[in-house]
């Protein structure tokens, strides 16, 4: 009885500790077989495409994107699923190499796009879209190239725009920052307001930063501060995150936090309601947030990012593309969609999706900047003048590298850690030493 | 054996080839990048890359320390709570369902909700306040980020392994602590003498079942710390998830798993020997 009581327990461990160590079994030791030729046909053919995208379908409109197209092109039927943005990674990891072909198109972050193609999660999209390309925005179809290829199409394109809540500003005796070029507010004295609107306007939180510790945010800092994207060397594989420059912008970051002037803890998704609350001073945020503002009753302005005081004013561009999985098996009605969703007309991502991104369309990229959130109140057309300016004269890409998955992992932890009281020093310290592990790899 | 088979059927398919599967691609490498490149065998090189790697070794001394706190505080507290709600006490099925709630919401649920409730500004540093504490950090401190962690997982575990021990208690012979009422025994010596004997094998389950639940625990160290800060909440499941997917290593992310399958089994084995020896 013992005995065999001992062995069905050993038996239920033992079965429980498989389920575990299976998680870790890898894929199959093919290389990428993409397979069958295929077209952006002239006739729609009859299939259901399986997408998976980051946006709500509620919340963010992706229903109405998906309805209007269901609608001009009948035959085919788009499932689409939304993943969270920290786990899109881990599912088209899994997802796509299970070869199966689902989903069949998939949201690529566009600093993404050389890793993504490298593993052979990508169709190379060259013969049949690069002659189609040409009203698309020239950076954001770079972003979605690599080593002369064409592996995605890009959907929309992003700027950062430094917002304010007026009435507490008012309340502090504390002057809007400035729309001029030349008189662009510094990193510094932004910290300097913020911490008198807090003390004399009554404001509890003086600077959110809309995506805090992620990179793609963060990366205007040591960039103006001079210390660069990151990364140096051929494929930019030579990680370059404790230089001067990095350690002086990642002192003022974490100084934010120490000097309780930005929060800590709060997760990016919860940033716009706190600004919306209106107990906040300024919000640096992506040109998103318009939309978010028009529909508020909050009293806002917009003006010019700031600089690193002496240094080169840099914003973050970029955004997402649309990318096709190699091993689709319906990938003619594949490049109808992405073509309608990218390409055709203003392109309706940005047609149907209210409030979307800056469009990567030049054509949709007008009428954004000319629709009623960007025109109906003050603050709305200093941000369609922000969003105007940076985007031509301002922007800095994110690294592009094939290590950039890891990067923004290894980064986004040091950030994290320095915003919760490490010594910056230490912290890059150990970022740069964790990427040149990390990084072998590829060498 | 024919009613067995289609049990035994899953078991290999399900189980016994992805283990194998597993176990042999930590021999593996591979010749590119992520998980649809080739792999050539590369022998025990693997193992040896991750054991020379001083975070690994880090994570894996943090995932000891992590079990060898965190089930004995748990089945403590189950069993006290378990204790507690076999007693005649009012309202007794209200307590059982309010301490057995937690379980019934995914993980996914609770950590996102206690990461909230554990904000800087979030409510439970509002009571903190009111009662005249300092603001915690919480999961923003490497001191105590990994405790908040341990405060998660007990919070759905403590409900659900108590019913075990519900389970268990209602089965002990009543007649012996009746016998042991007339001997004139107090009530610490009869949970101690009694009780504790008599549960020896629920609790034996409870442990080995804990212990492997925590070992792989994994939801709210993603959704919460990210494996921080300064990798103080990096157990080992997070770090072969990381190794995997973040990193494309997905050979070296198997093997990570295996050493935590291994040292698992080696603490299962003991547990094993603690509580039978007795007998």
């Amino acid at each position: 009885m013992k005995l065999s009581a001992r062995l069905r327990l050993t038996a239920t461990c033992a079965a429980t500790v498989l389920v575990v160590t299976a998680c870790g079994a890898g894929g199959s030791d093919e290389q990428n077989a993409a397979s069958g030729s295929w077209s952006v046909p002239q006739q729609d053919p009859t299939a259901t495409l399986n997408v998976v995208g980051i946006l709500d379908p509620k919340a963010d409109g992706m229903d109405t994107v998906v309805a209007a197209f269901e609608k001009e092109h009948p035959t085919i039927k788009v499932n689409y699923q939304q993943v969270p943005f920290d786990n899109l990674n881990s599912v088209l990891d899994s997802r796509i190499t299970s070869k199966t072909g689902d989903p069949d198109v998939f949201w690529a972050d566009q600093p993404r796009v050389p890793a993504l193609a490298k593993r052979g999660y990508l169709q190379d999209l060259t013969a049949q879209f690069s002659g189609l390309t040409s009203g698309l925005q020239e950076a954001t179809v770079k972003n979605s190239s690599y080593e002369g290829k064409l592996w995605s199409l890009p959907i929309a394109n992003s700027t950062q725009v430094l917002f304010y809540n007026k009435d507490l500003l008012a309340k502090a005796g504390v002057q809007g920052p400035s729309m001029d070029p030349n008189q662009r507010i510094t990193w510094q004295q932004l910290k300097t307001d913020a911490q008198t609107v807090q003390q004399k306007g009554g404001a509890s939180t003086g600077l959110l930063f809309g995506q805090p510790n992620r990179y793609y945010q963060l990366e205007p800092l040591p960039v103006s501060a001079g210390g660069g994207i990151g990364a140096a060397g051929e494929g930019n594989l030579a990680p370059a995150v404790n230089n001067d420059g990095w350690v002086r912008a990642m002192t003022y970051y974490g100084s934010l936090y120490a000097d309780k002037v930005s929060p800590r803890g709060i997760a990016a998704e919860q940033i716009d309601s706190t600004f919306l609350a209106g107990n906040t001073a300024y919000l640096v945020e992506g040109n998103w947030m318009v939309g978010k503002l028009a529909d508020s009753k909050l009293n806002w302005g917009a003006a010019l990012d700031p600089v690193w005081e002496g240094g080169k004013p840099a914003t973050p561009n970029g955004s997402w593309s649309v990318g096709m999985n190699p091993f689709s098996k319906n990938k003619d009605a594949a490049a109808v969609f992405m073509k309608w969703l990218a390409i055709d007309g203003e392109s309706g991502y940005a047609k149907y999706r209210s409030y979307a991104e800056l469009p990567a369309n030049a054509a949709g990229l007008k009428s954004y900047l000319g629709s009623k959130a960007f025109t109906g109140s003050e603050g709305g057309k200093q941000a369609a003048e922000v969003v105007n300016y940076e985007t031509q004269n301002t922007p800095v890409g994110r690294v592009p590298t094939v290590g950039y998955i890891e990067f923004e992992d290894i980064i986004g932890r040091a950030f994290s850690d320095i915003a919760n009281g490490v010594d910056p020093k230490t912290a890059l310290d150990s970022a740069q030493n964790q990427l040149s592990t990390a990084w072998q790899q590829y060498k | 054996m024919l009613f067995l088979a289609p049990a035994l059927l899953a078991i290999g398919l399900l189980r016994i080839v992805p283990f194998a599967g597993a176990a042999w691609s930590t021999l593996y490498k591979r010749v590119g990048i992520g998980l649809l490149a080739e792999q050539r065998f590369a022998g025990l090189s693997n193992y040896i890359t991750l054991l020379r790697d001083p975070l690994f070794r880090g994570t894996l001394i943090r995932t000891v320390v992590f079990n060898l706190i965190l089930n004995p505080v748990q089945i403590a507290l189950a069993m006290g709570v378990a204790v507690l709600m076999t007693r005649v006490i009012p309202l007794r099925g209200l307590w059982r369902t309010a301490v057995f709630i937690p379980c019934t919401i995914p993980l996914v649920g609770s950590s996102i909700a206690w990461g909230i409730a554990l904000r800087g500004d979030g409510p439970i540093n509002g009571i903190l306040q009111a009662l005249g504490f300092g603001p915690q950090p919480f999961f923003t401190s490497p001191h105590q980020a990994l405790a908040s962690i341990m405060l998660v997982a007990s919070w759905v575990g403590i409900g659900y392994w108590m019913l075990f021990l519900i389970g268990g208690l209602n089965d002990v012979n009543g007649e012996l602590y009746e016998a042991a009422g007339i001997d004139g025994a107090k009530t610490w010596r009869i949970f101690w003498h009694i009780t504790l004997p008599m549960m020896k094998r629920p609790l034996l389950f409870v442990l080995v079942a804990d212990t492997v639940a925590n070992f792989v625990l994994f939801i709210p160290v993603q959704l919460l710390t990210n494996g921080g800060p300064q990798e103080s909440t990096t157990l080992l499941m997070f770090d072969a998830y990381r190794r995997t997917y973040n990193y494309s290593q997905p050979n070296l992310g198997a093997t990570s798993t295996l050493i935590l399958t291994l040292i698992m089994l080696v603490i299962v084995a003991i547990q094993f020997r603690l509580l039978n020896d007795e007998d």
